[in-house]
């Protein structure tokens, strides 16, 4: 009895050895969310677990509040790369304080950014609007059409939440004094093509919009300065009928990989992986742009990250397992 | 049985994406080279939109249901329609729609007239040769059916956001029934009354100004009205690109699940359709009665 005791150990151990850490990865069910960068993050995620690490990667359907809550009272799927905190923060603060779910890490490493841009090539053309303050100088430098001697301001479409704080930063910075109007897109469709529009045509434009998004990356936009985050007047900033808004900004959003303890527990190796996945929105943003313009599909996006991106990626993972990735994918 | 019978053979996928990559350029590079320049031959369009938003927004009320009341008399000489058309604004300004109401109002007038102006040349154009028509039909059928989206988003490119591209876009929605109908109607004057008005010798205009037009402006009258309801029911649409208007409340109230606001502002649209219509039917009664062609 105990010689069989031993010999499935030594059997176990030798199954075991040669790939440590195939045994330990195994299954891995990741969630593909259904907009660009977290389903380019999963397929990342699944090159690199799978080609370097071994693991048996699935990839399954995801959107934020039912990937969060299947994965805290299911254990499924194991990974969700690109939660945006604050559309989740209940779930997930909920599940980590129980212990179901572990934050591995920031994926974007910039955060989601919404802000108020201007094109580049603007810039450069008149190098010293890059604070508001300066931009609220000159409305003459973004005329709008519809309203003659005044400067045009994009704002959000009717009924997004970004409206009602654009409208307080408006009459908290004193757009309107300055010559301003608020113009409303109508649309997500129509805000994006309207900077691709200005873009095309290198016509000024200045206006609400946020990253990482296909748009900035096909059309690089700078963030304008002189405006900064004050999380105690913040609250009021985000209602219809704030009685006093003061300027203010909007913070960055926390947007993580979140993944289930079982899994944290059971692949170590991996682990340390997924904790260091973190890119910039500049990196983002041009991939995909790259995608955006080869009308590729996320899969093909990642392949093109893995190739064209080595030295962003090859900092997350050891050189050995780096080795494998690329001899995989070349 | 070989692969091609089991799956549709269709190109490969470099192909389709290298295809409508380079539509996709080409019509970037036209946006980029003409853009511009088409986009300066619609500021007269533009400037005199302009200027009739705000010659509405900036008159008092009282003056603006005046001059509606007046117009009302004046198109159909009926007292109850000018008490029904000065309720219907009086009741939309106490509930606070009046400013949107006026913008509505005025990017609409100037879809109708564009939309009349355009169509009722080519109509009857269409009636007078069955190639013309065989020609122009295809083309209504798309303007009819194509997903508004599919030509609202280059329009954009082309033109940026704002009253301009919501006028085209409103316009290629409404026109073709006022062109179907103009068709339909002279064509279906009576041809025994166009052979006198031959033998009495009237020359093609005469024939065409005095007999078909009026004789089928029943038909005639029919389009129109079905092009404003039409250009009316594309508020919210134009909106969605920057138009103002109703159509913001009305896209701002669907975001945001708010019952009550979409209610109001989706009824201020439909009493603005129903006073463009009466008011224009009447008047279109009674041009025909004018000339004494509907015999009673």
């Amino acid at each position: 009895m105990r010689k069989l005791t031993i010999a499935a150990a030594v059997l176990t151990a030798w199954l075991a050895a040669p790939s440590q850490s195939h045994a330990a990865c195994g299954k891995v069910t990741i969630a593909e969310m259904n907009w660009e960068s977290a389903a380019v993050a999963a397929h990342v995620y699944k090159t690199i677990l799978d080609k370097g690490y071994g693991c048996d990667v699935e990839l399954v359907p995801g959107d934020t509040v039912p990937t969060t809550t299947s994965m805290s009272e299911k254990g499924e799927p194991d990974l969700a790369p690109e939660i945006w905190i604050n559309s989740a923060r209940e779930v997930i603060n909920r599940a980590v304080k129980e212990g179901r779910l572990k934050i591995a890490g920031k994926i974007l490493k910039d955060g989601g950014e919404e802000g108020w841009w201007v094109p580049d090539y603007f810039l450069k053309k008149h190098p010293g609007l890059t604070t508001l303050q300066a931009v609220l100088k000159r409305p003459d430098l973004f005329p709008d059409k519809e309203e003659p001697g005044k400067g045009r301001f994009y704002s959000c479409p009717s009924g997004w939440a970004c409206q009602i704080i654009n409208a307080n930063l408006f009459e908290a910075y004193g757009l309107k004094k300055a010559g301003f109007v608020s113009f409303d897109p109508g649309s997500g469709e129509g805000l994006s093509a309207a900077i691709a529009k200005a873009y095309e045509r290198k016509e000024p434009f200045f206006g609400y919009y946020w990253a990482p998004t296909s748009i900035l990356g096909k059309y690089p936009m700078v963030r304008l300065e002189g405006m900064t985050h004050d999380p105690a007047s913040w609250a009021c900033m985000a209602k219809p009928d704030c009685a006093n808004p003061k300027p203010n900004m909007y913070p960055a959003s926390e947007v993580l990989t979140v993944v289930t303890s079982k899994f944290a527990n059971s692949a170590p190796e991996a682990m340390s992986f997924v904790k260091k996945f973190s890119w910039e929105n500049k990196v983002v943003n041009a991939v995909l742009a790259w995608k955006d313009n080869e009308r590729a599909d996320a899969e093909e996006t990642a392949e093109y990250f893995i190739e064209k991106f080595e030295s962003v990626w090859t900092q997350w993972v050891p050189a050995a397992i780096a080795a494998k990735v690329k001899a995989a994918t070349s | 049985m070989p692969e091609w019978l089991i799956t549709f053979p269709e190109l490969n996928r470099e192909t389709l994406r290298a295809m409508r990559r380079s539509l996709d350029e080409g019509y970037r590079g036209f946006s980029r080279t003409f853009g511009e320049s088409i986009e300066n031959f619609f500021d007269p369009l533009l400037a005199f939109l302009v200027w009739f938003e705000r010659l509405l927004l900036a008159s008092p009320w009282w003056l603006v249901l005046i001059a509606l009341g007046a117009i009302a008399f004046g198109a159909s000489r009926s007292v109850k329609m000018v008490a029904g058309v000065v309720a219907a604004f009086a009741v939309i300004g106490v509930l606070g729609m009046w400013e949107d109401t006026m913008r509505t109002l005025a990017i609409i007038c100037v879809c109708t007239v564009i939309a009349v102006a355009i169509g009722l040349p080519i109509g009857i154009a269409m009636s007078r040769s069955d190639r013309t028509q065989g020609a122009i039909l295809p083309i209504l059928d798309v303007m009819q059916t194509m997903p508004i989206f599919v030509y609202l988003i280059p329009v954009v490119m082309l033109l940026g956001l704002g009253k301009v591209p919501g006028v085209i876009a409103v316009v290629v929605y409404a026109l073709p029934p006022v062109i179907r109908l103009t068709n339909l109607g002279i064509r279906l004057v009576d041809k025994d009354i166009l052979e006198a008005t031959d033998a009495f010798g009237a020359g093609s205009w005469q024939r065409l100004v005095s007999v078909q037009l009026p004789l089928a402006l029943p038909n005639i009258m029919a389009g129109v009205n079905q092009t404003i309801m039409l250009a009316l029911s594309m508020v919210v649409i134009a909106s969605m690109i920057g138009v103002k208007g109703l159509g913001q409340p009305v896209l701002q109230a669907v975001t945001n699940q708010y019952f009550a606001l979409g209610l109001f502002n989706g009824a201020a649209v439909v009493a603005l359709a129903i006073v463009f219509d009466r008011v224009s039917q009447n008047y279109g009664r009674r041009l025909q009665r004018h000339r004494q062609i509907v015999s009673s």
